[in-house]
């Protein structure tokens, strides 16, 4: 089992996918609650979902986490009776949490891993958007160490440094045929190392109801001196560059959410995300040589995007947690710039899971996350690829906490 | 502890929703609406025949449009198309022209591509036909036919009883050897039923006149009139079904613009002034002189052509027995052959206009679906996306035109079935699906 869980968590090719490249898999039990948690005070992963609620956590306590990312994107071209597909690519996004400090004192400590941007997405290397892209790896680390102070008895703030470790590998087909009479292909390989922070406030009202505030940062990932792998004819090799900077956002996150707790058994949990992807202007990569080909500039011009979800929780037994939660996601991206790289769309989202206190400071978690993004008929405006895109996840995933 | 019925349990629901996991699109089911494929044939010249690269073999024949337009006809109950295929062990066939390298040149001047010819395979002999000269024979194809592409061929060729004794390419589709031929080309195809047909001529009436230079009499733009007579000829023929047939429908194209083409664009006039003055600092020449078709030599304007055989022919510069650099000196111009000056351009774009008027209005008349190619080459020429590929008329690296700069690559035969197809489904009300342009290659790089 624990072997299980660390090649988990070593199982880099992380990512996955809500909104865009934006990942909403930081908790067990807000995912099954369909990704709300922001004005509640559930466990550990408040060190994401809200700092401000950390220090009003009753137990000291690590968790750790992950997700499977099973998803497939379909696409058909205008015209065409041909349906192509994304290949299988599992990925893995961990969650790693851990609280400390005495529950008594008013300061708490907090350390959160987790990966709030990515995506895998493979297609086949000859799919006929290959000269758009046919594979992109994309993966954000943050770790955040946490400090949640109290207030009062019933208003805590808190807040994190982010460090943000980027990790992007996009490769597309090049329309420059070589001898054997297949294309041409780049690869475009490259780190980042940003940082940003995350910031809450958690009260408790006099109504029982609980409400948060957070804000997460902007953290631009700036990839310096990448690899750009060009594998081109011979006689052209020389014109090609060898590396590559870029840059892009990884949007800051505004949410608000409001816990209810209709019985001592159960808490209903509703949030309001606001994500500012109106930063993502243009996907821009300059080359170290530009004899052959130019620098690029992809318009993006994505528009803010954001979700409403909504999530239950109910305690059915001493030991067993039941929960249950649905969201709706706006897209960023607008009619002319979806891509393949990440052919994003509405989509609805479903969710379930249970917990299970096997003792009194070992706890399990399981959720089961669907997502269906809604089938998109587009024409990109800079490629000209123009058909129907349809994306489908089914997100398992399990954490392990110990509390004391 | 039960958390490995429960970690295994995960695993299970992860594999069947794995396995489950693939989006539905709505399912599309072509038509071939008031259409009948069943019998497809394909009647033009070089562009239908699938020559590339200034050759004919078995590469470009397999890439030619009508067999991907037959291809996903299929879908729409499209029969079994036959191409007049090269044997594999003769597949380079007429042979054709291969990109092997670039120069290295001084800089700042642009390489030049090096490019060697692949010789023919296909070629048995030769004979001589009285009155014409001498003729190559190449091996005889025998067996059914549906793509009736032949290279060479103009619109005026069609009911010649003779043509298929001068012209290699019909010669080895037809039973006899040359000089024995005596059925017309228009009669050659409408011998056996067929319901549907393409009809993309007219082409080389007007561009024998181009590729010469205008320097030759015999390559005079075909007779507008004449051209008028015969594409309703054919049209009214084809049109017909051919013998025992109960009639067909088809689909015809208008000429594209050739002086947009590779073959006109690539040789300009400060391209060949650099080269000069880079080789050598001290010649500081400041223009081209050409031999115009009529009157003086003069220098030639951004309104001329230089034909792309200038280039291959590397002779600027090249002093004559009075010392006068070719080119460079109005007493030594470049010769008429290798330019199609202002005038001569004029009348291949007139003539152009007046045949394709012709074609659109024929099309109409008949009820025949319509590409129109000539905008669709103006909308390349200077570079559109293609599913993330650019592909323009620039030469070698543009992806549309072969290394001839006339005819295409397969990215470009496989962009004109596309729009074959969707001037067909326009027309009659069919969905037949198009074909991937990023499954063909541009030109080969070494």
């Amino acid at each position: 089992m624990k072997k299980i869980l660390l090649s988990f968590l070593l199982a880099v090719p992380i990512l996955g996918y809500s909104q865009s490249f934006q990942v909403n898999l930081q908790g067990q039990k807000q995912t099954a609650m369909g990704g709300a948690g922001t004005g509640v005070a559930l466990d550990e992963a408040a060190v994401f979902f809200n700092p401000g609620a950390v220090s009003f956590l009753k137990k000291n306590g690590v968790q750790v986490g992950a997700s499977a990312i099973f998803l497939k994107a379909a696409f058909r071209e205008n015209g065409s009776n041909i349906t192509e597909y994304t290949k299988d690519k599992l990925s893995v996004p961990p969650a790693a949490y851990a609280v400390f400090g005495n529950p008594k004192n008013r300061l708490r400590f907090g350390l959160g891993v987790y990966v709030p941007f990515g995506g895998a997405v493979h297609w086949d290397p000859n799919w006929t958007g290959k000269y758009t892209v046919t594979s992109l790896d994309l993966q954000a680390i943050y770790v955040q160490p946490t400090l949640s102070y109290k207030i009062t008895d019933h208003i805590g703030i808190g807040a994190g440094l982010v460090y943000a470790n980027g990790k992007v590998d996009l490769r597309r087909a090049v329309p420059i045929t070589l001898n054997d009479g297949t294309s041409s292909t780049a690869q475009l390989k490259g780190n980042s190392n940003d940082f940003g922070w995350n910031a809450g406030i958690y009260v408790e009202t006099i109504s029982g109801v609980t409400i948060g505030v957070t804000h997460r940062s902007q953290v631009t990932a700036n990839v310096k001196d990448g690899d750009a792998i060009f594998k081109v004819p011979q006689a052209l090799q020389s014109g090609f560059p060898t590396k590559f900077t870029a840059q892009l956002p990884l949007p800051a996150t505004s949410s608000i959410g409001l816990g209810f707790y209709p019985s001592s058994k159960t808490i209903i949990a509703v949030d309001a995300n606001w994500v500012h992807w109106s930063k993502y202007k243009v996907l821009a990569f300059d080359y170290d040589n530009n004899s052959r080909i130019p620098n690029t500039s992809s318009p993006r011009n994505y528009h803010d995007g954001g979700a409403v979800r909504v999530g239950i929780q109910n305690m059915a037994t001493d030991r067993l947690a039941l929960r249950l939660g649905a969201a709706y996601a706006f897209t960023p991206v607008g009619k002319g710039y979806v891509t393949p790289e990440v052919p994003d769309a509405n989509r609805i989202l479903l969710s379930a899971g249970l917990g299970y206190k096997a003792s009194e400071r070992f706890n399990i978690d399981l959720s089961f996350l669907y997502e269906n993004i809604k089938s998109r008929n587009e024409t990109n405006i800079e490629t000209n690829l123009s058909g129907t895109f349809k994306t489908v996840a089914y997100i398992p995933g399990i954490s392990l906490s110990y509390k004391w | 502890m039960n958390s490995k019925f429960i970690f295994r349990s995960i695993l299970a629901v992860a594999v069947v929703a794995a396995a489950s996991c693939k989006p539905d699109l709505k399912t599309i089911t072509p038509s071939k609406g008031t259409a009948d494929f069943s019998r497809y044939i394909a009647v033009g010249n070089s562009l239908t025949s699938g020559f590339a690269d200034n050759g004919l073999y078995l590469e470009g024949q397999q890439n030619s449009f009508p067999l991907m337009i037959a291809t996903q006809m299929q879908a729409v109950g499209g029969g079994t198309f036959s191409t007049p295929f090269f044997n594999a062990n003769q597949a380079d066939g007429t042979g054709h022209m291969s990109l092997t390298g670039f120069t290295t040149p001084t800089p700042p001047l642009p390489a030049d591509p090096i490019i060697t010819n692949v010789p023919a395979q296909a070629v048995i002999g030769s004979v001589t036909v009285p009155g014409f000269g001498t003729v190559p024979l190449f091996t005889k194809y025998t067996g059914d036919l549906n793509n009736y592409g032949v290279p060479g061929i103009r619109l005026n060729h069609i009911t010649l009883t003779y043509y298929g004794n001068v012209n290699p390419y019909f010669e080895r589709l037809l039973p006899n050897t040359s000089p024995a031929n005596t059925t017309p080309y228009l009669s050659f195809v409408t011998a056996k039923p067929f319901t549907f047909f393409s009809m993309w001529l007219g082409n080389n009436d007007v561009l024998g006149y181009a590729t010469g230079g205008a320097a030759t009499a015999a390559d005079l733009p075909t007779d507008k009139a004449l051209f008028t007579q015969l594409y309703n000829l054919a049209a009214g023929t084809l049109v017909k079904g051919g013998t025992g047939g109960t009639g067909a429908k088809g689909v015809v194209a208008t000429i594209p613009d050739v002086l947009s083409t590779p073959y006109f664009t690539t040789v300009t006039i400060n391209a060949i002034l650099a080269k000069v003055n880079v080789a050598n600092p001290t010649a500081n020449a400041k223009a081209v002189f050409i031999q115009p078709g009529t009157g003086s030599p003069r220098a030639a304007t951004a309104a001329d052509y230089l034909l792309l055989t200038l280039s291959s022919a590397n002779i600027i510069g090249k002093p004559n027995a009075a010392g006068q650099p070719y080119g460079l000196d109005p007493r030594n111009p470049v010769e008429s052959k290798y330019v199609l000056d202002q005038a001569e351009a004029a009348v291949i774009v007139d003539y152009t206009n007046s045949y394709n008027a012709t074609i659109k209005s024929v099309a109409a008349a008949n009820g025949l679906a319509l590409f129109d190619a000539n905008a669709l080459f103006k909308s390349y020429a200077a570079g559109r996306e293609v599913n993330g590929a650019v592909v323009s008329a620039a030469y070698i690296t543009g992806n549309l035109f072969s290394l001839d700069g006339i005819h295409l690559t397969p990215i470009g035969y496989s962009i004109v079935a596309n729009e074959f197809i969707k001037s067909i489904n326009s027309q009659y009300g069919s969905s037949i699906p198009t074909v991937d342009v990023t499954k063909y290659r541009g030109v080969k790089f070494p």
